[in-house]
Formats: structure tokens, sequence, C-alpha cells
């Protein structure tokens, strides 16, 4: 991270080299988390509030998607910050350190060729919903004893998934049999509440790199709210492609703003890829 | 309103190719950093969309003809809360001065915006230090 760091440094000297620059974020999985972080100093060690049911409340805005830049207001003129600029680059450059998912043998080369050519094959790129679990940590949640709702402002448009927590079943309507966001039921094992969805569309791909999956992907969310923070775990599951469970963490820290519309995803980038360069989305 | 559309080799290969720059963004895929145009024109049309948002600038010849630059530039989400919005773009109808790289893949008036410069020399720009003398001190 220090030689990205360096490299922003050097290189955002001279106007070229902010388009350079932004070909050329290098360090994977870089995202805003570090910076909602401090909008909320010492949000963990704060109180843990309640609903009258006793479970803890998760009501609230917990994180905004927008990678790893801003637009930053300097006397009358308007310039790129977060990663751009050296003064903020620190805290939108905190790796997350996510491990890759382990394929099966006979799969790697599939993600290798989707990864090489990601411009052009990643459906998230061109417009289409991530799904659960690549559309990340819910941006905000609304939270009743009966159900949790998950709001999403996605780059590729706004998302949004219902939760019931009463005790039902995943559903079986076979009209509804995969969907990107899937069928989710919550359940509360103490403190943390647990997320299961299955009737995932195989449309969708587990992450920026290539990583297909199928329709048997089974999905786990766990989310524990320390203070003004939650702890955020998903591990997906697919015993057809992968050979083990493979699982993501995220700290989200509550935030003091609301959560705004995503603009409409148009995709006008597709007829001109010259070239294969990648495109990091992390969520 | 007069054009400059003039190609500058801005950057020398040699520069680039000596940067250990795993590129991780598909700018690249589609722009052209070592070359940059300058155009002279007025915002006519933004579409604020994601993944990137459009800043359309007509640009004149000196016949009078006019072209339509559609020039990229960031994620909609970046410019959140920054005061930079659709509107503001759309209601300075000032000739303004646009650097942008262009499409690798030819096309014409096709680009992506790196500085948008207003006549009272205020800018929305890709360059921090463009905006904040004190950045470009501290980097000398």
């Amino acid at each position: 991270m220090a030689l990205a760091t360096a490299i922003h440094r050097a290189l955002a000297a001279t106007p070229l080299a902010a388009a350079i620059l932004i070909a050329s974020v290098s360090a994977p999985a870089q995202t805003n988390y570090a910076a909602e972080a401090a909008k909320n100093p010492g949000a963990a060690s704060k109180p843990t509030p309640r609903l009258a049911d006793g479970h803890p409340d998760l009501n609230g805005v917990w994180h905004h998607f927008f990678g790893i830049g801003t637009i930053e207001k300097v006397g009358q003129s308007f310039v790129v910050g977060g990663a751009f600029n050296p003064k903020s680059a620190a805290l939108y450059s905190a790796p997350l350190n996510d491990p890759n998912p382990e394929y099966k043998p006979q799969f790697v080369a599939k993600v290798k060729s989707l990864n090489e050519n990601q411009v052009k094959e990643d459906p998230a790129l061109h417009c289409m919903p991530p799904g659960v679990p690549r559309l990340g940590p819910p941006h905000q949640i609304v939270h009743t004893p009966r159900q949790v709702v998950f709001l999403y402002a996605d780059s590729t448009g706004n998302q949004w998934r219902v939760i019931p927590l009463d005790g039902r079943p995943h559903g079986t309507d076979p009209e509804t049999a995969a969907t990107y966001n899937g069928d989710s039921v919550g359940r509360w094992e103490g403190d943390t509440l647990v997320v299961d969805v299955t009737r995932l569309t195989d449309e969708t791909w587990l992450g920026d790199n290539g990583l297909f999956h199928t329709r048997k992907l089974h999905v786990t969310e766990r989310l524990k709210r320390v203070g003004d923070t939650i702890q955020y775990q998903v591990t997906a599951e697919d015993p057809e492609v992968l050979q083990k469970p493979w699982t993501l963490s995220r700290t989200l820290t509550l935030q003091p703003d609301a959560l705004e519309e995503a603009a409409p995803c148009v995709d006008k980038d597709a007829g001109h890829y010259v070239t294969t360069e990648h495109h990091d989305n992390t969520r | 309103m007069r054009i400059a559309s003039r190609w500058m080799w801005a950057a020398p290969a040699a520069l680039l190719c000596a940067l250990p720059l795993p590129a991780h963004h598909s700018f690249a895929a589609e722009f052209d950093a070592a070359k940059t145009v300058t155009l002279r024109g007025v915002v006519s049309k933004v579409d604020w969309i994601n993944p990137h948002i459009f800043v359309y600038v007509d640009v004149k010849d000196d016949s009078g003809k006019t072209t339509t630059w559609a020039l990229q530039s960031l994620p909609p989400l970046f410019f959140r809360g920054s005061g930079l919005t659709k509107d503001v773009l759309l209601s300075n109808k000032q000739e303004v001065t646009v650097t942008a790289n262009p499409a690798k893949d030819g096309s014409q008036a096709y680009g992506f915006m790196t500085k948008l410069s207003y006549p009272d020399g205020h800018v929305f720009s890709m360059s921090p230090q463009d905006a904040d003398p004190n950045l470009k001190k501290a980097q000398k």
C-alpha cells in the first residue's frame, strides 16, 4: 500500500498524472470504509441501542458506496479527492485483505479467462445488478421486529432486500426460482442477525475478478452491532465450483448523513474498450 | 468561438513504461493517457449517470461548424455533498477550456475529461494541485 501511496504522490504532481492515476490505482480491494470510520470517532465504544424486543437496533445508514474517490470544493474550484489526494489518500487506501475464493481445479482456467476479459465479461461493469453477495453490506438498514430491509444505492442502480424475521422458510415459488438478490430469511443468534440467502441467479459474479458461481450458491450474512459499528461477515458456499466456503468481513460505521438515490446506470463504455485493463469496484 | 484542438504528446512513453502500474481501472482500456486534446467550447448537456457522468461540450471550429464532444468524467457518487451538480455544470454558459484524453478506439469527439477551466480561473480538475497551491508547494 505504501507503494501505491508513493505512486499517488509522485503522479499527482502533474495534470496528466491524475489521469494515469485513475488508470492505476493499483492496490485491489480499496474502499472508503476507513474514511467512514473517521466520521464517527470511537464508534465501537458507544452504547449499543436495542429495540423493545431486546435485539440490537440495526436501524441507520451504515455505508455509502462510492469507492475511493470524492470531489472536494477548494475555493471556487472542484478537484478529485479521496484516494486521489495525498491529504486524504491513507483513509481511502486501506487494503481490505480479502481472501480469494478457492475454485476446484477444473474451474480455475475459466475464472482466469473471465478475469482477463473483465471489461467485456463482467455483468456489473455493464450496469447489470451485482447480486448477493457482490452487492456488499447494506447501505441503510430499516429494522422492525418482524423484518429488516436492506437498502443499497449501488453504482448499478438502487437495490433493496426485504428479510423476514418471523421464522418462515425460504420460498418455493418456481416463478422466482432464482433472482439477483435471492431469497433471504433472517434469524437471531444471540445478538447476531443471521441472514440466509438461497435461490440466487447464476448470472452474477461473486466479485470483480471473474468469480462466477452456479445456482447452488448459498450465502450467509452475519451482522453484529457493536456500539455505532456493525461487524458484517458474509460467507459464500457453492459446492459445485468452490473448494470451500469463502468469507469476507467488513466493519461498518453508523454514518451521520442520509442515503442518496443512485443515479441510473447507462453503459456507454461497452463499444469503446480496446484493451482489457481491469476495473475494480470493490463493495 | 475558436477551436484549439491540438494534439499534444504530453507524456513520453518512457515515463509510462517506467512506472510500475498494474492497471486496475478500465480507463486505460478505453482512453489514451499519453495523448491530451485541448478544447474550447460551452457545456451543452450533462448526463448524470453511473458508472461515470458525461459532460458534453459544443466546440466550434474556424468555419463555424459545431462539434459536440462527449466527455466521460467521474462516478456520480464521487460528487456527493461536493456542491458540484449537474445544474452547476449546466448553468455556466461561459466558454470553457477543457483538456481530455481521447478514446483509444479512434472515436471522434469522445474522451475522458481531465480538467475544465472557467474564464474566472476556477476549475474542475482531476489533479488536486490545480486548486490547492499548498499541495503543490508541499510536493516540490
